[in-house]
């Protein structure tokens, strides 16, 4: 799930950005930092949308970087037990596959894996229902659900299944080109 | 502090989960003679009858040899229904136990005396510990359940893998650390081995997988067992809503316990000399550690209780009048009291069941092992004849040495607040003629296999069964 939230973090600019710019450049470097991030709170920084304000800096002793008290908005994502993702599968095996929600590594176990799809193994291994009408390859888009996460400080990963009502393949590659 | 509603929801947990408990191992053929099931049933009937009691007279109550017992109880510490306690004893602790008792058992000693044991003996001491039990029902039924939905569902199931190799285990979170690169099977992380998935547990075995029509089987069999499993144990379910709100008795550790029956039983009897609704403190004036315990006073006693009496009397007396009478202690002097013992004599069996001191139950298991080869059907005549008897007694007893206490003593039962719970006697009645049934009565043989769950901290392991027709025959008695 998105949320628009406000952060706070302190920057530490040094000291040759002192001068004109030295409001823009504290926001790219902020950007560049916590953008992509994740922690286990609030999930993955997508994007900063707005500085809410930077408070006054504190001169460092000895080293002249000074340290501002940023707060910004930005989109996070978090996934959540129970919650519904489109994922792209990113690799298959005998166990069941691996798919990938922007940032977030789901894997979806084979007994969460429709009955009647079987894996099949070769050059690109899948999961293929009976018929062949429904395949499961790398680069497949799913929609799956997720029933576990676990949440470290720097890490967010998750266990989904695709084995209830509207959930699977969303389109196939293999089966258009 | 009603103790009832938690003993019947004991009763029906036992019924429910420990009815063919045998403690000789679950393998061996359970043929004619060798077979003790509904032992730990017995036992546990037992237990809610106590409050702490000593491991050897338990099982000279019972007729059960010490060794069986001990096993049994093992058995229920680690299903934590009971807590235990030991210790090494001189005669002087086991008089402690034998004070306390005889002050639960209003005067009675139950037993033997402390006097016999002089040389140092390890004791082992067990009690119910209600509150843990109604925990421990909630979390058992709890988990029965889900592992049945969760299987039905077959989803929510975290797939768990095990290392062949090396045991270790690990589930579907642990994925991306397990893939491989070489091939399409997880490796165990510590020898390399292949992971395999444990198989689904309940049904796969007896059902092998794959066609459709074992899991269609599979799937109406699970479907058939958790509707079972909540038919049968709905008197469980129910007993535990109805126990919810009600505090639950404390009887705390031996220590404690001891002290306190024991002050109870001294504060009961000053009550009775110095006509005066004080003297729930005085233990205090004997030079007794206090315990810190729930709130109420209690007393680390040094002298054997009841034999030392006539030289406390005085003081208890002395300090006595500007205290206030706390509930269990009315109670007491109610238990004391002589027009109540005739004719309300429910009421008054009623209360000691449920006073924290229990003094009926106590005097309840003395008369058991006097009766006891009576037969069954006259069992509860003669047992109701002999509490009569003994309250009479009693009562005569009473009147000799302390007259003046009636008066106080039915005002102050007319004013406890406990007096409502008068309603509930007629039930008592029957749980108790049904206990003395349940003590005896062989362990009903139970048809169609059972939910027996051996590990709580695992899964249940279920398979259907009947056994709370039991429970349900024991409560419409
Ligand atoms: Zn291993």
């Amino acid at each position: 799930m998105f949320f628009h939230i406000v952060l706070e973090r302190n920057m530490q600019l040094h000291p040759r950005h002192f001068g004109r710019d030295l409001r823009d450049k504290l926001v790219s470097k902020l950007m560049k930092d916590v953008e992509g991030t994740c922690s286990g709170r609030h999930g993955f920084i997508v994007a900063i949308t707005g500085i809410e304000s930077v408070g006054k800096g504190l001169i460092r002793d000895g080293t002249g970087f000074v340290t501002f008290p940023v707060k910004y908005q930005c989109v996070v994502f978090r996934p959540f037990k129970g919650e519904i993702l489109e994922a792209v599968v990113s690799m298959v095996n005998k166990m069941g596959f691996f798919a990938e929600a922007g940032p977030v590594q789901i894997f979806v176990s084979n007994h969460l894996i429709p009955d009647d799809m079987e894996f099949q193994s070769g050059d690109v291994p899948n999961y293929t229902t009976s018929d062949g009408s429904v395949k499961i390859q790398k680069d497949s888009e799913v929609r799956l659900k997720i029933i576990g996460t676990r949440v470290d400080a720097t890490e967010i990963f998750c266990i989904g299944t695709i084995k209830d009502d509207f959930l699977g393949v969303i389109s196939d590659p293999g089966a258009t080109s | 502090m009603s103790v009832e509603p938690l003993n019947r929801l004991v009763k029906l947990a036992a019924r429910a989960f420990y009815d063919d408990i045998t403690t000789k191992g679950d393998n061996l053929p359970k043929t004619g003679r060798s077979d003790n099931r509904g032992i730990a049933v017995v036992v546990l009937d037992a237990l809610t009858r106590r409050q702490w009691v000593r491991e050897e007279d338990l099982a000279k109550d019972l007729k059960l040899h010490t060794k069986q017992l001990r096993r049994t109880l093992r058995f229920f510490e680690e299903e934590k229904l009971i807590t235990r306690d030991h210790r090494k004893e001189t005669a002087k602790g086991a008089k402690i136990y034998n004070a306390a008792v005889a002050a639960t058992a209003d005067g009675h000693h139950t037993g033997k005396e402390g006097d016999e044991k002089i040389k140092l003996h390890t004791h082992s001491y067990c009690c119910l510990d209600y509150a843990q039990i109604y925990d421990v029902v909630r979390y058992r039924l709890h988990r029965m359940k889900k592992m049945l939905k969760d299987e039905l569902d077959n989803k929510n199931t975290v797939q768990e893998y095990i290392c062949p190799n090396c045991g270790k285990r690990y589930n579907a979170l642990d994925a991306p650390q397990l893939v491989s690169m070489e091939d399409e099977y997880f490796h165990c992380e510590v020898c390399n081995g292949e992971l395999v998935a444990e198989s689904e547990k309940l049904t796969a075995q007896e059902m092998g997988d794959g066609d459709e029509n074992a899991r269609r089987r599979r799937r109406d069999k699970l479907e058939d067992m958790l509707k079972k499993q909540e038919a049968q144990l709905k008197p469980l379910t129910d007993q535990l809503n109805r126990v919810k709100d009600l505090p639950v008795p404390e009887f705390g550790n031996l220590q404690a316990w001891e002290a306190r029956a024991n002050a109870a039983a001294r504060a009961a009897n000053g009550d009775l000399n110095g006509n005066d609704p004080s003297k729930s403190s005085l233990g205090l004036g004997f030079g007794g550690t206090p315990m810190p315990f729930v709130g109420e006073t209690k007393v680390e006693v040094a002298f054997s209780g009841i034999e030392e009496k006539g030289e406390n009397i005085k003081s208890e007396s002395a300090n006595a009048p500007m205290k206030v009478l706390p509930p269990w202690m009315i109670k007491q002097g109610m238990n004391l009291t002589k027009e109540q013992r005739g004719e309300a004599k429910e009421e008054a069996k009623m209360d000691g069941s449920s006073a924290p001191s229990g003094s009926v139950d106590e005097k309840k298991s003395a008369t058991e092992s006097v009766d006891v080869k009576s037969i069954q059907d006259e069992y509860v005549k003669a047992y109701y004849a002999a509490i009569l008897q003994r309250q009479r007694e009693q009562e005569a007893a009473n009147k000799e040495q302390e007259l003046p206490s009636s008066s106080i003593s039915n005002g102050a039962y007319n004013t406890s607040p406990q007096r409502q719970l008068g309603m509930k006697s007629k039930r008592d009645d029957q749980d108790e003629g049904d206990d003395v049934e349940w003590e005896e009565a062989a362990p009903a043989g139970n048809a169609i296999g059972n939910f027996k769950v051996n590990d709580l901290n695992v899964q249940a392991d279920a398979s259907g069964d009947d056994e709370d027709d039991d429970g349900i025959d024991w409560e419409e008695g």
